[in-house]
């Protein structure tokens, strides 16, 4: 293992994933990654650097420009009882591996009536504001969410990446981690990662209290909502935000529970609305904590639009603080 | 029907430096040579038995017969290791019990599925090795090395990539068969499993059964190529054309493609040239006979795999005439056969599959929810 950096001072979340799969790779000699340009190159975005020097190439394998064939090959692999870790040069080319993620990965465990489970990590970096474009921008987990049998997880810190990095990878079965490019190399959020640190897959952390309303949020708009919270304190309206870091297995109790207090949810995500992900939690809300609302729940999403590439358009279609705060006030003053 | 070697066959050839002094079908002993014939009396009467079984309704799912095509299932897994690893498809219903059925078709702890197995599959029993949770082809047990694919055609063949890689960095000389139609090989995951094990030198050995048709479109409009085999070009791997009727020339091809997997080679694919004998499936008999021309259909049957091997058995001495007629399934339709038609062994074992499917109970409704997901720490 490279020398670790991750317990002294304080790291990126690019550096905690490359980390967190480099002590998982270290583990357990049986676990080979697999993707495009991991190898040679490292990753387009680094998050493999140095691996292939530290475990051979055939361990960390530099696969042809081939979703398909890429996680075809990763789930024999895990039929033989291997971790394998799958990086999407971004996350955007998972639908060219469709079929055999949400077909083939997906149902092999319910298939064989129990017997053939996949320990897969398909990875890649996600989501928009950096003015990717429609294939360089997306959050589509909602595809995923909506396929049985695939775990997913969006988080958006360092120490959460790296965390549920490592609990992914030792899963039994296929998770999708999105990786919020945007996120990879900010500043701001730097942190030192504890020694033998890892998060539970369905497990949420509240990222601001409050008794106001209740904001639900994961990747990259958990840092619009703390921005619009805090300008919602100067307004005497205190938000409690919480970050869900794993939307497959959702943690139900901490969204519920929150509901109880603040009696008022506002759901914001960066994938388009229809049949999103934010549609579905406020759903599970309504069926399960109706008699708690003082107003209807809503959201704060992407429009039903592609994402467009330059900033004034880009910003038009994804959530922002300002979008979140105007939502936020309408629903406290419903 | 074509039987001559394609140019990427001689391949084989100009790699060894020599044309083959000794073909794998010369070390089989006639013991081995009875067996053979006993495999292809016994997929052939399975296909029967279930397509007389389809047409008194007792069974749910699609039949894709095998008839016609077993000489491909029997010829390529006559010769496999217990550790070798499979996927069959849709047609290839029979594989599932062949494989390592030269271990005993009776020995439990043979690495193929047995035929209870199989038949409890079929009438969708929780017996069957998935509890019925998918229909007829769509069934693996990683125990037993096979792989249990989805209902996407040629989606498949990059898992058997993915296990050949496995056998790879274990320094392991086992090998994988997929199967797959003529029409299948049009799938973009086709290429892109190919190229990955091309590149690797991964054994993996593609069984590509051209029945001609894929179901009602012929295969001049799925393949550009005059051979489906010459899609191996492009790989720089062996593309080896078999006759799929002649069931040691598909066991040859097939051995040559195996030991050059086991020695490191790579993979290569077979073209099995064959003919389908009914519709695409049974719901498609009716339609069938008006898009594939009558004559078509006759002079593809006209080679009965059964027939093309008794009478390489007789002109050795292996069998004698009368024995080659005592049976004689051949060249009939599945309901014009009778159990008279197929040796007793054969009967008796399929009888014991069927019997312990019907006797099987179903999967209780409860199991409908269970096993989307994996517990922790299994
Ligand atoms: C990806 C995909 N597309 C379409 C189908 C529907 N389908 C099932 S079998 C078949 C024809 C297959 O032809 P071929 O590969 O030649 O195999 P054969 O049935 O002739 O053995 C089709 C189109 C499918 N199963 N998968
Ligand atoms: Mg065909």
């Amino acid at each position: 293992m490279t020398a670790s950096a991750t317990q002294s001072q304080p790291v990126n979340m690019l550096t905690a994933i490359r980390q967190a799969i480099d002590e998982e790779m270290e583990r357990n000699p049986e676990m080979v990654c697999i993707g495009e340009d991991i190898g040679l190159l490292g990753g387009a975005f680094g998050a493999t650097e140095g691996l292939q020097d530290e475990y051979g190439s055939m361990r960390v394998l530099d696969a042809p420009i081939s979703e398909a064939g890429i996680v075809g090959a990763a789930i024999g692999l895990a039929m033989r009882g291997r971790p394998v870790m799958v990086e999407m040069q971004f996350i955007d080319f998972i639908s060219c591996g469709f079929d055999q993620i949400v077909n083939n990965a997906a149902t092999m465990f319910y298939r064989t009536g129990g017997k053939v489970n996949l320990p897969m990590v398909i990875r890649g970096p996600s989501g928009g504001y950096g003015g990717g474009g429609p294939y360089h921008s997306q959050q589509n987990e909602a595809w995923f969410l909506h396929s049985p049998g695939l775990k997913v997880v969006c988080p958006s810190t360092p120490s959460d990446a790296y965390g549920l990095m490592k609990a992914a990878i030792r899963d039994p079965n296929p998770v999708i981690f999105y990786e919020v490019k945007e996120l990879y190399r900010k500043r701001e959020i730097e942190e030192i990662i504890p020694e033998g640190h890892t998060v539970p897959l369905g497990k949420a952390s509240v990222r601001r209290e409050g008794s106001d309303c209740t904001i639900i949020t994961y990747g990259n708009p958990v840092y619009f909502c703390l921005e619009a919270a805090e300008r919602l304190a100067s307004e005497n309206v205190q938000a409690e935000v919480i970050d869900l870091r794993s939307l497959l297995p959702l943690d139900e109790e901490a969204v519920i529970g929150s509901i109880k207090k603040t009696n008022r949810v506002l759901v914001v995500n960066e994938a388009s609305r229809t049949c999103g992900f934010a549609g579905e939690l406020i759903a599970r809300v309504c069926e399960t904590a109706f008699e708690h609302l003082d107003a209807p729940p809503m959201r704060v999403t992407r429009e039903d639009t592609p994402v467009p590439w330059v900033k004034p358009l880009e910003l038009s279609v994804l959530p922002t603080t300002d979008k979140i705060y105007d939502a936020a006030l309408r629903l406290v003053r419903y | 029907m074509k039987t001559e070697r394609s140019a990427t066959a001689s391949h084989a050839e100009k790699e060894s430096g020599e044309p083959h002094q000794t073909r794998p079908r010369d070390l089989l002993q006639n013991a081995d040579l009875l067996e053979l014939l006993d495999q292809l009396y016994l997929a052939r009467y399975f296909d029967v038995r279930l397509i007389k079984e389809k047409r008194r309704g007792r069974l749910r799912g699609t039949l894709y017969s095998s008839h016609n095509q077993e000489a491909i299932l029997v010829g390529t897994l006559f010769g496999l290791r217990p550790d070798d690893w499979i996927s069959p498809v849709h047609r290839d219903m029979p594989a599932f019990f062949l494989k390592d059925i030269r271990a005993g078709w009776d020995n439990p702890s043979r690495m193929g599925m047995s035929i209870g197995e199989v038949c409890a599959q079929v009438w969708g029993k929780a017996t069957a090795p998935g509890r019925a949770r998918d229909n007829w082809s769509h069934i693996g047990d990683s125990s037993k090395g096979i792989i249990c694919s989805t209902s996407m055609l040629a989606g498949t063949i990059p898992v058997a990539a993915g296990i050949a890689y496995d056998f790879k960095l274990r320094n392991q000389d086992s090998v994988v068969l997929t199967y797959n139609g003529e029409g299948s090989t049009a799938q973009g995951v086709f290429h892109e499993a190919i190229n990955f094990a091309a590149i690797h030198k991964l054994p993996v050995i593609t069984i590509v059964e051209n029945n001609q048709w894929a179901y009602g479109t012929p295969v001049e409009l799925e393949c550009p190529t005059k051979d489906v085999a010459d899609r191996a070009k492009g790989y720089d791997i062996p593309g080896l054309i078999a006759d799929g009727q002649d069931v040691l020339d598909v066991y040859d091809n097939t051995m040559w493609a195996v030991e050059r997997a086991r020695a490191g080679k790579g993979p290569s694919i077979i073209e099995c040239k064959t003919f389908r004998a009914y519709g695409h499936g049974d719901h498609d008999d009716d339609r069938a006979a008006k898009y594939r021309p009558e004559d078509e259909v006759g002079e593809g049957r006209r080679r009965d795999p059964l027939a093309v091997f008794k009478q390489e058995l007789v002109k050795r001495g292996v069998l004698s005439q009368d024995d080659a007629s005592k049976y004689s399934p051949e060249f009939k339709n599945a309901a014009e056969t009778t159990d008279e038609d197929f040796p007793a062994r054969v009967v008796e074992y399929m009888k014991q599959g069927v019997e312990f499917a019907i006797s099987s109970p179903l999967p209780d409704a409860s199991e409908g929810t269970m096993w989307v997901f994996a517990e922790e720490n299994r």
